[in-house]
């Protein structure tokens, strides 16, 4: 996955430890698109089930309400790490060097902390659904490892938050204008065409 | 007075007001908008709390409240569309259809003046109406409908502006995530949104077709049309196709006639959709991507409903909607002039920001804002001010936001269907794509003014489905 990416890779420690967290996240981001097909598949079946042979799935709700937390969250820090999230970047991409550095290090500071609180606020959930043996309404499925998801995921977008605030105070140590371990600022066109790239239009 | 006493002793409106101005100066230096919601709806109950119950307990209540929105929110069966919808659109690019569509619609409508331009009108709306995504429908068709109009002689600005201008046509034909998005955060039903989104789509498409086959007639250098097919070409040219048929047709199906949830009708599309990619073909490593694609976007949209949504907790705690709501309707104008001007505020902030995140950010205040206008969520049509019921209103309202937010798309200064057009295209720059565009961006304004004029086009097919 790597090689598509657009973030530039080199054999310092930071690009290893970028590339080794990297591995983890897109294999996490592709269990959450398998967890959609599974999604898709169960309700197709349960559909055809329904209307031709008046047999659905049973427990068809619980089962996808309880699948979501996966697919909303097991892709988060990769999401986070090739840039995927949305932002407007009309003023960061004017700016220049450190400016833009130290603006995307304060930002990324800020989504660290917001992070670390939400970890701890959803483990608080997660202990509470496991400690009463909380479960779904229709057929009883534990809730508790779909609550359990979400702390996970949160954690590695921590560790990914922390590799691009050490990439960030990098980038602005050494004044380094294609910093590695962190998305490049595009504008418009170039963003479009690595989405292009990346829904395989050629 | 220090700093923290004036801050505990704050009136909780002044207190939403301070956290919306950080929440807007975030986004505006560019943090991610699924985070400085999160953060300000964090630190603003974090705020409320603490002049409530002092710090240490504020502090916890906050961390407890935010920590549970993620998964409370995240789990309800009317979001799992989203990701089915997504899906659709990355297993579309490996089905061919893209040529497929533009072939039949050259045989079939070829001949009418403009004839090419036409066909790029329709194929690129059946493209964009199943992927969903007006970036990459306009990136396609600069690739081959282009080249093609070029060919015949057609002026460059307008063959640009045509591809620009169709990719647009994403978000109201369904299968269309945005309006998921609208419905769920409003609280509305998505069949009755999915529903209300076609006919204004289709309306979309005939006007555009309509507004080339004008300026082709008005003009006579404009390109030849394309003529010489067989009616047994033109047969032979559906099969195809039938794929983006089926998946807007299946979904339509479902909800009109109740045979399933709009969920399970986006899971028959993506099965649909799914097997024609491997019968065309599609490689295991294909399909890993297609997965990892859907996990990402999906994550990215999920993010923000979730972000927002602490901030709309936030927003409720600080009362803030509501007092918009009760000073909004005291403005001594037609609550029709308000409306307007809502409008325009959403036309100059789709000039800035990505359809999905301008919704999101707005809705929460400007929704309930428009509600009262028309005078409140269970009013009746009779008494009301815009002569639409509380449902009615909120599904009418959604549709002409979604449509302005797809206008934006071709609006400068950054209306990046234009820019990907320019980069696809390198003999096009973007004043070319801009100027291409003008006569749909007029096209695109009345359609919108008709909309507002005549809401019955929007509400038509949810009222005879009985979703309204």
């Amino acid at each position: 996955m790597s090689s598509d990416s657009k973030i530039k890779t080199d054999q310092s420690t930071l690009s290893k430890v970028d590339q080794f967290f990297l591995k983890i996240e897109s294999f996490m981001s592709f269990l959450g698109g398998v967890v959609i097909f599974l999604i898709v598949m169960i309700s197709t079946v349960n559909i055809l089930g329904r209307w031709l042979f008046s047999m659905p799935v049973n427990g068809y709700i619980d089962w996808i309400e309880q699948f979501m937390a996966f697919f909303a969250f097991l892709g988060i820090a990769y999401t986070q790490r090739e840039g995927g999230h949305i932002r407007m970047d009309m003023l960061v991409s004017k700016l220049k060097g450190r400016f833009f550095y130290v603006t995307e290090l304060f930002t990324t500071t800020i989504i660290l902390f917001l992070t670390l609180v939400l970890i701890y606020g959803s483990s608080l959930h997660f202990l509470r659904a496991y400690n009463i043996g909380d479960t779904s309404l229709d057929i009883d499925l534990p809730t508790w490892p779909a609550k359990l998801v979400i702390p996970v995921a949160l954690t590695f977008l921590a560790l990914r938050l922390i590799i691009q605030i050490w990439a960030y105070i990098r980038a602005i140590k050494n004044n380094d204008p294609d910093p590695i371990a962190v998305p490049r600022v595009e504008n418009a066109a170039q963003a479009v065409e690595s989405d292009n790239k990346s829904y395989g239009v050629k | 007075m220090d700093i923290i006493s004036i801050m505990a002793g704050m009136d909780k409106l002044d207190i939403g007001l301070v956290m919306t101005g950080f929440m807007l100066f975030m986004v505006i230096i560019g943090m991610r908008v699924a985070f400085a919601a999160g953060i300000s709806g964090f630190l603003g109950l974090v705020w409320i709390f603490t002049a409530k119950l002092g710090f240490e307990k504020g502090f916890i209540v906050a961390v407890k409240m935010a920590g549970t929105i993620p998964h409370s929110k995240v789990s309800s069966l009317a979001l799992s569309l989203i990701p089915a919808f997504i899906l659709i659109g990355f297993l579309a690019y490996h089905t061919g259809l893209t040529k497929a569509l533009f072939e039949a619609a050259k045989r079939w409508v070829g001949w009418l003046p403009g004839g090419m331009g036409v066909a790029t009108v329709f194929s690129a709306a059946g493209f964009a109406a199943v992927s969903g995504a007006s970036l990459a429908t306009s990136a396609v068709f600069a690739k081959i409908a282009v080249p093609e109009m070029l060919k015949l002689g057609y002026d460059k600005k307008f063959a640009a502006g045509v591809v620009a201008a169709s990719g647009t046509l994403a978000s109201l034909i369904p299968p269309s995530a945005i309006l998921v998005i609208y419905a769920i955060i409003v609280e509305q039903d998505v069949g009755a949104l999915l529903m209300a989104g076609f006919l204004p789509g289709i309306t979309s498409a005939l006007i555009y077709a309509g507004l080339v086959i004008f300026l082709a007639m008005s003009n006579k250098n404009f390109g030849p049309p394309v003529t010489g097919y067989t009616w047994k070409e033109r047969f032979a040219s559906i099969p195809e196709t039938l794929p983006v048929f089926s998946v807007i047709a299946i979904i339509i199906i479902c909800i009109y006639g109740g045979i399933g949830t709009p969920t399970e009708a986006g899971s028959l599309g993506v099965f649909i959709i799914f097997m024609m990619a491997v019968y065309k073909g599609m490689k295991l490593g294909d399909f890993k991507k297609v997965l990892i694609e859907t996990s990402k976007l999906t994550v990215m949209i999920f993010s923000i409903i979730w972000g927002v949504l602490i901030y709309v907790r936030f927003l409720g705690f600080a009362e803030l909607p509501d007092a918009f709501s009760s000073w909004i309707v005291t403005i001594d104008q037609s609550p029709m002039i308000t409306l307007l001007a809502i409008l325009c505020v959403y036309a100059i902030l789709g000039m800035f920001m990505d359809a999905i995140g301008m919704l999101l950010l707005t809705l929460p205040i400007a929704y309930p804002a428009v509600m009262a206008l028309n005078g409140g969520e269970s009013v009746a049509a009779a008494d009301s001010a815009f002569g639409l019921s509380g449902p009615a209103c909120a599904i009418w309202f959604g549709i002409i936001v979604v449509k302005m937010a797809e206008l934006c798309l071709i609006t400068p200064p950054i209306g990046l269907n234009c820019f990907v057009v320019a980069s696809v295209r390198p003999e096009c720059s973007v004043q070319d794509v801009y100027r291409g565009t003008t006569p749909f961006f007029i096209a695109d304004v009345i359609t919108i003014a008709v909309l507002i004029a005549v809401p019955s086009i929007v509400l038509w097919l949810p009222k005879m489905v009985g979703l309204l």
